[in-house]
């Protein structure tokens, strides 16, 4: 997955899970530790790492690794 | 009349498979799967997806007693717990096999094991139901509930909540917590449609399911509440909503005050609820009215139960006919159902001039990290089996973090945490790790743990 460290560091932070797991084919659910708390967590870290406020449709909307990243775009966010 | 047959009764109810779409009338899994008579105790991991809902109607039905067990547990947990309760069926689809089980078709539909030792020994008629008093520390402490329990519970619940033959309520709390139970077993008695499912509340078809379905309700922990409020649940409107519940912690004032203008924009009545597994649910609740005015309050006692304060302790005695019959520990402890007049909450109670009660602090070593409760003793046990028997002080901070004290200063925290997340998924960000020089013991040599929180940095 084309990501930067930056990003990487976050997933792994919230997830709790090593940066080489970080892969296109996460996503929400599809392994124990992306849970409910985790992707709340999730994205509080993505909220203070790239100052930005990320609306509730969009909460639901990042529920993988490539939806956070088209997401983050949204944001004007380089990824 | 017994639980199953309330059930069966209900000429309105209908088990709707979410993720198929398909509807399945209550009579359909009247002994829809072929099992022994017998009076043993049976192991069931379930979800609340419509197979475990099947499955566990059969079970109600049967003579045996049923043990309801997270899917998730921990796979060692579920061993250990497998060899000291000798399950004669276990249903677990996460597994492919059982060591001393045999595969055991049990429907089309259904696939069981079967212990291949015909396991014998005596249980008691009276235990329906066995529930975990932790739900992830894998302890074999189970609290003994009887079918007169579970149908008390149900039916006062019935007494306060709205619920009608027309209501439609999704699935969305875990059944192997008291909670989720107490929330399936009123409806599946009194309402209409059942949403099984395994769909969260952060995942866009459990909306797209509340819409198309019109869900008329929807319950949680005060956790929940603050994710719905963070998707704009509150902001939405969904005409079928006529209620909510909440149990398990006190509500934030932001949110109460969210609640109360969602309840007057959107007609919809709010109940906090007070229960325990020993109690087979629920004790108390606060009228809807009282939600501003009470806000911290759980309420009033349900119908048939009422609360004593101990004038020593000021513990909360609970009262009522839903008291649960003991515990067990071990297999032996099957064959008694001692059912007592007194429930020791182990919360610290008051209650106000107009009889409504709050819970002020608590006497046991529990924490509850969003919403899961967890007794810290077992916490502190399992990390002392898993590090190499060393000594482990854990402490909740205000149930929103574990404080573990240790003392070995070789010992890195992430050890802690990674043992905590793989054997509880314990987030590490709601553990906190402090090496201590020693702990401070009593005076007759017990663990202080009020001096010891006071460590915390």
């Amino acid at each position: 997955m084309n990501m930067s460290p930056k990003l990487q560091e976050v997933f792994a932070t919230a997830l709790a899970i090593p940066s080489d797991q970080i892969t296109a084919d996460l996503a929400y659910q599809s392994i124990p530790e992306w849970d409910s708390m985790s992707h709340m967590i999730l994205i509080a870290e993505l909220e203070s790492s790239y100052a930005i406020a990320i609306e509730t449709e969009d909460l639901l909307e990042m529920n993988s690794v490539p939806n956070v990243i088209s997401g983050l775009l949204k944001y004007g966010v380089e990824v | 009349m017994r639980l199953y047959d309330l059930i069966l009764s209900n000429k309105n109810l209908v088990y709707v498979d979410a993720l198929t779409d398909t509807s399945y009338g209550v009579n359909e899994f009247h002994q829809s799967i072929t099992i022994d008579d017998r009076k043993a105790i049976v192991f069931l991991y379930t979800d609340n997806m419509i197979g475990s809902v099947e499955v566990f109607l059969n079970f109600l039905q049967s003579r045996f007693t049923v043990t309801l067990l997270s899917p998730q547990l921990d796979i060692q947990f579920k061993l250990e717990l497998e060899e000291a309760y000798q399950p004669y069926y276990i249903y677990d689809p996460s597994r492919a096999a059982v060591d001393g089980f045999e595969v055991y078709e049990a429907s089309s539909r259904i696939q069981l094991f079967k212990n291949l030792s015909e396991p014998d020994y005596p249980v008691h008629e009276e235990i329906k139901l066995l529930l975990s008093t932790s739900g992830t520390t894998g302890s074999p402490k189970f609290v003994k509930l009887s079918d007169e329990n579970l149908v008390q519970n149900a039916c006062s619940i019935l007494d306060f909540l709205p619920i009608q033959p027309t209501d439609v309520t999704p699935l969305n709390v875990p059944v192997i917590f008291v909670y989720g139970l107490s929330i399936f077993t009123s409806n599946c008695i009194a309402g209409g449609k059942m949403i099984c499912t395994n769909r969260d509340i952060l995942q866009k078809e459990f909306w797209t399911d509340f819409d198309k379905y019109e869900c008329t309700s929807i319950g949680g922990v005060p956790y929940v509440y603050e994710m719905l409020n963070r998707i704009g649940f509150f902001k939405k409107e969904y005409p079928s909503l006529r209620y909510m519940t909440q149990t398990g912690g006190i509500l934030n004032h932001t949110l109460v005050q969210v609640l109360a203008e969602h309840g007057l924009r959107q007609q919809t009545q709010f109940f906090v609820m007070y229960g325990q597994t020993e109690a087979a649910g629920r004790m108390a609740y606060l009228p809807p009215k009282d939600l501003f005015t009470k806000n911290t309050s759980i309420g009033i006692p349900i119908k048939n139960g009422s609360f004593e304060i101990d004038p020593d302790s000021n513990e909360l005695i609970y009262l009522g006919p839903n008291i649960f019959g003991g515990y067990a520990k071990k297999l032996e402890d099957l064959a008694t159902f001692q059912r007592s007049e007194r429930l020791q909450t182990g919360d610290v109670g008051r209650k106000d001039e107009d009889g409504y009660y709050y819970i002020i602090g608590r006497i046991k070593r529990i924490v509850k990290l969003f919403g899961t409760r967890m007794n810290l003793d077992e916490v502190e046990l399992i990390l002392k089996n898993a590090l190499g028997g060393e000594t482990f002080v854990c402490m909740g901070i205000e149930d929103k973090s574990i404080l573990v004290l240790h003392l070995n200063e070789e010992l890195a925290p992430e050890r802690v945490k990674q043992v905590l997340k793989e054997k509880l998924n314990l987030h590490p960000s709601m553990v906190k790790v402090k090496f201590v020089a020693s702990v401070p013991l009593t005076p007759n040599g017990k663990i202080d743990y009020r001096t010891a929180i006071q460590l915390m940095d």
